[in-house]
């Protein structure tokens, strides 16, 4: 729980500064100058200071607040709750949330105030409304004595930088992978093996199982036959994005989403169906930051992909990355399945798809470029000029993806559930055929 | 201007007419004077008007300090007789002003006002208007004697000390009322 400074204390407020001031002069003038109406216009005034004097407090309150969770998916909520001690001078108790970029607060836009004694300390509710690092539940308390004489604060309590996970995407794929080699897993190989799904029925040979005997073909055809299945497999699945910019606003997990919600949306969408299926997944972000998480699978493999696509921060790389020829290097071993999410409006990611796709891996690009997007300029720039360089950039970014799709590569834009079906069966099949693979 | 039109636009309705009291408050005061024989003329009014905008505007500043010394200066100077009946608009307006003022002042101004606590603090105004009437009395029933410089020591003296034990009286009610 953060504790507000040990340097806080009681101060009178302006009001009774006034009252006083206008009690004083007011008597004294009436004194002086021999005129009864100050007395009457001052008479109230001396009762309120005297009251809000007789209300001096005594005691040092303490204030902090905590909130209830640590960790949070974008849209969820938490529950900010203000802890005071030592309060039994103070009658009225302020919070007032801090704003901050994609926060949220209930009630009142996390302003309230309560009468203490006649009304518990309110509770604030919290909700991040987008992935990323947030600074949560910073809040300004103040409390006021009986008749607003002192004021304690306000003092600066609580907040919490919390990693927002992007939001559970409804995402789920019945599509095969193109590539499976692992051991285990859901995904129906090309080899035969111990699975459930059929292959064929064959004549019996030493060593099989006595289980796998199929007694109505044996019955009918004199020779014991056997059931043969396919064995089930796990891929490994590499997914990419690209951080070097965001394009668009972004109006949170309800609004309008830029390029890169949707890269990191639907990667953690993609990680999170590919986990539960058994494949082992792997994160490269092209960006600034660089982050890398290598192949693992479980649930705590996919806590720590949301973790790290949560603190994505845009921006370029710098200079160690263009070693290696200007390509990026990915790392991608055999059979890994890579799925780019990008804007393909840098060269780099571009030629890195094109690259990996001619050496025979199996890669699909979702386009995360949301169809409106305008490019952010400086104030002073022409923007009859900004249109044209946006209108080259977008036919640059054409011939990109035609290229790719020429080459094999699939691209496609993200649509949610089922998006990438259809081209992950497509390369699936490509993936059973022979091929040669340039190297 | 803009800004300040924009700061405007932030407030909460309840707010929003918390510091239109505020400004009235002072303005009406000022006012009040004039059924009474002495209308305020333009160059009074308009600074007093300045700075109830200014105490409107910033409810914890000491503008609303400056702005009711300048109804006790004008109120002063006005009239030749004070203890009109006017007088009493005068203070009802300045205390609901000022009520208002600390109400405003308990947050920020996109805060909405909470309204079990303007119910306490419309009780407390009224409250505290009670002494008016009294002491408005007291002076009319000695303004006859004003020629005997000790008796108005003696009437304030009187006044402070009554106001002491009402004050006294009301904090106490107000600790017994505490759980």
């Amino acid at each position: 729980m953060n504790q507000a400074p040990l340097d806080a204390r009681w101060r009178p407020t302006a009001a009774l500064a006034r009252s006083m001031v206008t009690a004083a002069l007011a008597v004294a003038g009436a004194l002086l100058l021999s005129d009864p109406s100050l007395v009457v216009i001052g008479a109230p005034f001396v009762l309120l200071t005297g009251i809000g004097l007789l209300h001096r407090p005594e005691r040092t309150p303490t204030v902090g607040s905590a909130l209830d969770h640590q960790v949070l998916h974008e849209g969820q909520g938490t529950t900010s709750r203000l802890a005071v001690t030592d309060a039994d001078d103070a009658e009225v108790l302020t919070r007032v949330v801090q704003e901050a970029p994609y926060v949220v607060a209930r009630p009142r836009d996390g302003r309230v105030a309560a009468l203490l004694g006649d009304e518990p300390v309110p509770d604030i509710e919290i909700g991040p409304r987008r992935w990323g690092r947030r600074l949560l539940g910073e809040e300004r308390v103040a409390l006021f004595t009986p008749w607003a004489g002192y004021r304690f604060g306000p003092v600066t309590a609580g907040g919490q930088l919390v990693r927002v996970l992007p939001g559970p995407a409804p995402y789920d794929s019945r599509a095969e992978v193109p590539q499976p080699l692992g051991l285990v897993g859901a995904h129906r190989s090309r080899r035969r093996g111990s699975g459930t799904e059929l292959d064929g029925i064959r004549p019996f040979q030493p060593g099989d199982r006595l289980r796998r005997v199929n007694w109505r073909v044996s019955l009918r055809t004199g020779d014991l036959h056997v059931v043969t299945a396919r064995a089930e497999e796990d891929t490994g699945v590499l997914l990419v994005v690209d951080a070097l910019a965001d394009h668009g606003a972004s109006g949170g997990i309800d609004g309008e989403a830029s390029s890169l919600d949707v890269a990191v949306r639907a990667a953690s969408a993609v990680a999170e169906h590919h986990v539960r299926s058994g494949d082992r997944v792997a994160l490269r972000v092209i960006g600034r930051g660089r982050e890398h998480v290598g192949y693992g699978t479980g649930a705590r493999h996919l806590r720590r992909v949301q973790h790290t696509l949560a603190a994505i921060r845009p921006g370029e790389l710098d200079g160690r990355a263009e070693q290696g020829g200007g390509l990026l290097q990915l790392g991608v071993t055999g059979g890994t399945v890579v799925l780019v999410f990008s804007p393909m409006l840098a060269e780099s990611v571009g030629t890195a798809a094109a690259t990996l796709t001619r050496r025979g891996v199996a890669v699909l690009v979702v386009d995360t470029l949301p169809p409106d997007v305008r490019p952010a300029v400086p104030e002073d720039t022409d923007p009859a000029l900004a249109a044209l360089a946006w209108r080259m950039r977008s036919l640059e970014r054409s011939l990109v993806l035609d290229r790719l799709a020429t080459l094999g590569c699939p691209v496609v834009p993200w649509r949610g559930p089922g998006t990438i079906d259809r081209v992950l069966r497509s390369l699936a099949r490509r993936a059973a055929l022979p091929r040669v693979a340039g190297r | 201007m803009r800004g300040w039109a924009e700061g405007l636009g932030d407030l909460t309705a309840s707010q929003l007419v918390l510091r239109g009291l505020v400004l009235l408050g002072p303005v009406v005061a000022v006012l009040a004077t004039g059924p009474a024989g002495s209308w305020a003329p333009w160059w009074v009014l308009l600074p007093i008007l300045a700075l109830a905008v200014g105490f409107a505007a910033l409810p914890e500043s000491s503008v609303g300090i400056a702005t009711y010394l300048a109804v006790l200066a004008w109120w002063t100077l006005a009239l030749e007789d004070g203890l009109d009946p006017m007088v009493l608009v005068a203070v009802v307006a300045l205390v609901v002003s000022h009520v208002a003022a600390v109400l405003a002042s308990y947050g920020p101004g996109e805060m909405p006002v909470h309204g079990p606590l303007v119910r306490r603090w419309a009780v407390r105004g009224a409250l505290v208007l009670l002494v008016v009437p009294p002491t408005w009395l007291l002076g009319r029933g000695l303004r006859d004697d004003t020629a005997q410089h000790g008796i108005w020591v003696t009437g304030v003296a009187v006044a402070l000390a009554a106001t002491l034990a009402a004050a006294v009286a009301l904090a106490g009610s107000d600790r017994e009322a505490q759980p």
